[in-house]
């Protein structure tokens, strides 16, 4: 293990002189250049891929399942899987130099639903963020209650982009999950957090193409965002969002969806309950959400699809839409991976 | 039980991971004193006496989860005899065993309706059941016992 001075080479231009001896996932961290993971460096996530031109010994077995051929051939390499033990020569996407670690302080916890809280974190070192609409980044859990390591989730952004001092998360509990036990049990406002960000590339485009956007749970959270930052550019195109729940007591954001429906030039939300109760009084759209999609249209030809959901919800959605004629390419999505 | 067998240093290091919150909340041994090995034979030894294998535990808890996916998170009758329910949350669950596996965070929840007995699984579950004969162990919240899935699931 060499613990010498190194040089790391980045995207032909940058040169980051470190100590050689750690992975290049955790010295490039250090580096404040915070390279994707979410496994923490086991070599399972696939998330930190770089793409290594220079150094970083051979390829282990470790990576090989994570890298198609195609980046094997290409120098990719798992960040978290190469040991910085000489100089480097590496290349990332110039939107990492974007991503910083940020500090800020919890300042409202609200319940949407009965298993839904919506955080709001006030910035406090950096204290701006500047994201595009969609985007998510990834919160620092901390050790709690005999969990002795730290561990990071990802949680996509729910607010007004311009209002960039502060930022809302939208959060599901998921039974005994680290980091939602977490925030729904031990996090209180004027708790200190951490998390790095803005990572991903959801966000809408710039084609005059009406849109349709598709969610379930807390799949809600990127569209609040993007609705705001619709709001903020007078946009005009015309837009869609079918939000799918199971009961009456799942939707939430009713009020909030209203206004943007009043706000925006050509927005409509159609809420869709698949099992409401009688008892619920419930008068809109029933079964599940792509059903009523296929209800809703005989044809999405000209359009872009935005899903934002668990695999099964994107899986079935992307087919729906794709029946409805959007091409595979206009269709993006926020998948929960 | 017997003496313990003296153990590998890879099995030590599995263990301490089965044992950290690395990966789940509390991990995935419970309060269990047993090694993951004896959790494991013992298991093993319960499939036997119930004449089932801890693959076809997991076809059926695959096929049900499959049924499951298809309501997009709403609950859903199946085979005359089950009220399923599939939810995803955002991010991987990662297999503990020293080889790259992850899986989609997916909860399925399966009910009888016949006895209203209920038991929820991870995809991750039905993996350390297929591949590794992991049901977890005692006290942990996604703790599988062979008797209730053999009784639920056939």
């Amino acid at each position: 293990m060499t613990f010498e001075s190194c040089q790391i080479t980045i995207n032909n231009s940058r040169k980051q002189t470190v100590w050689g001896g750690k992975s290049l996932l955790a010295t490039l961290h250090e580096q404040k250049i915070f390279i994707p993971t979410a496994c923490g460096g086991r070599a399972v996530c696939g998330l930190c891929k770089v793409k290594v031109l220079k150094g970083g010994g051979p390829l282990t077995s470790s990576e090989k399942p994570l890298l198609t051929q195609q980046e094997q051939a290409n120098g990719f390499r798992l960040a978290c899987q190469v040991k910085v033990q000489g100089d480097l020569e590496i290349e990332i996407p110039d939107d990492l130099f974007r991503i910083r670690r940020y500090r800020a302080r919890c300042s409202k916890i609200e319940d949407l639903t009965y298993d839904m809280k919506r955080f709001t974190f006030e910035l406090e070192n950096p204290k701006t963020i500047d994201f595009t609409a969609g985007q998510y980044i990834q919160l620092r859990c901390p050790p709690y209650n005999g969990i002795r390591e730290g561990v990071t989730r990802s949680y996509s952004i729910a607010s007004n982009p311009q209002e960039n001092h502060r930022i809302d998360l939208i959060i599901r509990r998921m039974p005994h999950g680290i980091c939602t036990t977490w925030c729904f049990e031990h996090l209180k406002v004027k708790d200190a957090v951490y998390f790095t960000g803005p990572y991903g590339d959801f966000y809408l485009r710039p084609a005059d193409a009406p849109k349709i956007f598709v969610a379930g749970g807390s799949g809600i959270a990127p569209f609040v965002s993007i609705l705001w930052q619709m709001k903020n550019n007078a946009d005009k195109r015309k837009a869609v969002f079918f939000f799918g729940c199971n009961w009456v007591e799942d939707l939430c954001l009713l009020d909030e969806m209203k206004r943007f429906e009043q706000e925006l030039a050509d927005f409509r939300f159609v809420p869709v309950v698949a099992s409401p109760s009688p008892e619920s009084g419930w008068k809109g759209q029933t079964g599940l959400v792509t059903e009523a999609v296929q209800r809703s249209f005989q044809t999405l030809r000209g359009w872009e699809g935005y899903l934002c959901g668990g695999p099964g919800m994107i899986e079935a959605a992307v087919q729906v839409l794709a029946e409805l004629g959007i091409p595979q390419e206009n269709i993006y999505y926020d998948k929960f991976a | 039980m017997g003496p313990r067998m003296k153990r590998s240093p890879s099995e030590i290091k599995l263990e301490q991971m089965l044992r950290s919150s690395k990966l789940v909340a509390g991990g995935f041994m419970g309060n269990d004193p047993r090694t993951p090995e004896e959790i494991i034979r013992d298991d093993a030894a319960a499939l036997q006496r119930l004449g089932r294998t801890a693959a076809e535990i997991a076809q059926r808890m695959r096929t049900l989860t499959n049924t499951a996916r298809a309501a997009l998170g709403n609950w859903v009758e199946a085979e005359g005899k089950y009220c399923l329910r599939s939810e995803e949350w955002k991010g991987m669950l990662i297999c503990p065993w020293p080889h790259p596996g992850q899986f989609e965070k997916r909860l399925t929840a399966c009910r009888r309706l016949d006895t209203g007995e209920e038991i929820v699984w991870s995809d991750l579950n039905i993996h350390l059941i297929e591949a590794h004969g992991f049901f977890e162990g005692m006290g942990s919240p996604f703790r599988l016992e062979p008797e209730t899935l053999v009784r639920i699931l056939f």
